[in-house]
């Protein structure tokens, strides 16, 4: 594979690269995301006592520190054999679920959204928060600040630090919730919810409003039919820290539902001679390339495959918002569920309403009477073997596991982070964006906009534990001939 | 070192501006930490009693979130890890930048970033919302040669420039040292 070249002045962090390549007659043949991977984690690890592992895998990534810190100490609840107490939990989730409120925020207000707010063809140097504050005001910037504030002053309350979390015990939390806390995090909670009910209101307004808008996200160049992947309580409603993981079919069917521990036994990584990124399938299923169907093993986790894995939301607000979605988007039920939805670009409406449960949560565990129970640090007694933990990070299933010897040093660590599971779908969205934009080996106008909208979707997080200066990742596409040949390189950055 | 005096009864008060020293990056992805370890550096050697003023912190934040631990500070010396990979990068090179700087080195605008937007747009951001940013901004920018692997030791060139940031911080701000 050709390695790439780029001017110093546009070589940035966490760079991302697509590559296309075409077929003799100049059509698009394959079309794949390369994303720096960072090496040596496992390395890193091994030799180290296990119960680091909250406080060192949040360091991972700077995007979703919380996700790696709440699946890393669930490894640790198993490696530990320690049964987390109902107080443990219910913190565990309410702090987890302040950190799903301000991520899902930054992603519809800096990220996906303008592509929406602003349009899809719009200048690239204006799509983007400062653009959408532009066109929707001032008023609404500062509430997606002040949004972002009061999480973190609940992650930061909860959690012990304010960007590294540093509460996660093996079977416990380090921190018990003071009254006061509580009456804090409700004020917060109430703002939550009505902030995530005007984000809804303003998706309303702007996209669905919009004939054209709407039209795009039904549209055939943004759906693949695949199987969906998420984690769901004991009634198969959404939850983002606990419970089982479910696998639905193109068609709605339940193909598995598994403790997270036997992971391996149905999730296998494929491995491709062009990429060093290995890509997970069903092994129930089996691989048969980048190819959407029931017969192909390529799943997706994102909001947008919790809504199709789960039955619907634990919480009343979000679960009238569930229904309302799949209404509108033309879903059936069948059997007590929708039929799934496998428009991608739905994902970033999927992504509020998951925002609105969050906000319930939220004040549904702070009202929860037993939340000031004091007794959140137990004594884990049981010699350590193997463990491993997972969560719903917002960009998919997040999966810890770790081996130790009997001292709890570590020996074996392995991690599943939520974009890997997307890579295959990535890949297939990108490649369909491109396939309608490139014909006869011409590249038509808006091919960067419509890659974009297309993988941005599913919230990729590359490398994100980097931040070096100047500090941002812009996009290139290199397109390659039959032979191999680059033919042509598009970069989205302004001059 | 910047210092306001104010007459108030009869006493005359210093009044240091509120500063914070960031370093930023992951101390655990080789070089990519060199901000934080100058970071831990400075806090070791200034007198943090000399100086109320200060706050020395480190963050692997970027963009908004980067933007938002910056707000209510009126000077900020930031230092990071500047990634060129490419054939004319010296590792170890130090940068001192200003604001604009960074800005004419941001080459776009475009939040095409993973999960978040650049700093400069971050605080473009913050000023249209009408909060005040920053009025100083000391930036020291260490060329680094791996950002990829975990590892809590730089590589030999940039493990070199650390002290010779924390010296350089340490005159232009003629902070009190132990």
């Amino acid at each position: 594979m050709e390695r790439i070249t780029i001017d110093p002045i546009t070589r940035l962090e966490g760079h991302g690269k697509i590559e296309i390549f075409l077929n003799e007659e100049g059509n698009v043949k394959n079309a794949y995301l390369q994303i720096p991977e960072l090496r040596g984690f496992e390395q890193f690890s091994i030799g180290r006592p296990a119960e680091e592992m909250p406080r060192i895998t949040n360091r991972i990534c700077g995007v979703c520190p919380e996700a790696h810190h709440m699946a890393a100490t669930k490894a640790l609840d198993a490696l530990f054999d320690i049964e987390p107490s109902p107080v443990v939990k219910k913190l565990r989730e309410l702090f987890y679920s302040a950190f799903y409120v301000t991520d899902h925020t930054v992603h519809f207000y800096a990220l996906g959204g303008p592509d929406f707010v602003l349009g899809p063809d719009s200048n690239p140097a204006e799509r983007n928060i400062l653009g959408v504050i532009h066109k929707v005001g001032v008023d609404i910037g500062i509430q997606v600040i002040e949004c972002r504030k009061r999480n973190h002053e609940v992650i930061k309350m909860l959690g012990g630090r304010g960007v590294h979390p540093v509460a996660g015990l093996p079977g416990g939390w380090s921190k018990s919730m003071t009254k006061e806390e509580r009456e804090i995090i409700l004020d917060y909670s109430q703002k939550n919810i009505d902030f995530a009910l005007f984000s809804l209101k303003l998706f309303d307004d702007i996209v669905l409003a919009n004939q054209a808008y709407v039209d795009l996200i039904v549209s055939d160049a943004f759906t693949h039919k695949t199987y969906y992947m998420g984690t769901v309580d004991d009634k198969n409603l959404i939850n983002f820290y606990d419970g089982l993981i479910r696998v639905t079919g193109p068609e709605g069917a339940e193909l598995v539902k598994y403790p997270s521990k036997d992971y391996a036994q149905h999730i296998a990584e494929r491995v491709e001679p062009w990429s060093y990124l290995k890509f997970p399938y069903l092994k129930d299923v089996g691989w048969k390339g980048f190819v959407d169907g029931v017969d192909s093993g390529v799943y997706c986790a994102t909001p947008l495959s919790r809504f199709n894995a789960a039955d619907g939301m634990a919480t009343p607000k979000a679960q009238e918002h569930f229904e309302r979605f799949y209404e509108t988007l033309g879903s059936k039920k069948v059997d007590g569920r929708f039929t799934p939805v496998h428009h991608r670009l739905a994902t970033h409406w999927a992504r509020l309403i998951e925002m609105l449960y969050a906000a319930e949560r939220m004040q549904e565990l702070a009202n929860d009477p037993e939340i000031l129970d004091p007794n959140v640090r137990p004594i884990a007694t049981n010699t350590p073997t193997e463990g491993v933990g997972s969560v719903e990070a917002p960009r998919g299933t997040l999966t810890h596991h770790y081996k130790t010897d009997e001292n709890g040093i570590l020996t074996d660590v392995n991690l599943i982070v939520g974009t890997t599971n997307n890579y295959a779908p990535i890949a297939m969205s990108i490649k369909k964006a491109a396939e309608g934009l490139i014909k006869g080996g011409v590249v038509n106008e808006g091919l960067l906009n419509t890659i974009e909208m297309a993988f941005r979707n599913y919230d990729p997080c590359m490398s994100c534990a980097t931040h070096s200066l100047p500090g941002q990742m812009p996009l290139e596409v290199e397109i390659k001939d039959a032979d191999g040949n680059l033919i042509d390189t598009q970069r989205q950055y302004i001059d | 070192m910047t210092r306001e005096y104010i007459l108030e009864a009869g006493y005359l008060f210093i009044m240091d501006k509120k500063t914070l020293i960031i370093g930023l990056g992951n101390p655990i992805l080789t070089d990519d930490g060199v901000g934080v370890k100058v970071a831990r550096e400075l806090e070791e050697q200034i007198n943090l009693e000399a100086h109320p003023e200060l706050t020395i912190t480190e963050a692997s934040a970027g963009g908004l979130r980067l933007m938002e631990a910056l707000l209510g500070y009126e000077r900020v010396i930031l230092i990071d890890a500047f990634y060129l990979n490419s054939e004319s990068t010296t590792p170890g090179k130090i940068h001192h930048l200003s604001l604009d700087d960074l800005r004419s080195i941001s080459p776009t605008q475009h939040s095409t970033s993973a999960h978040d937007t650049s700093l400069i747009t971050a605080l473009d951001t913050a000023e249209e919302l009408g909060y005040q940013i920053p009025g100083e901004f000391s930036i020291y920018a260490v060329e680094v040669e791996n950002i990829l692997e975990f590892s809590e030791t730089p590589t030999p060139a940039v493990a070199k420039a650390i002290p010779i940031v924390v010296s350089q911080i340490l005159k232009e701000f003629s902070f009190t040292t132990h």
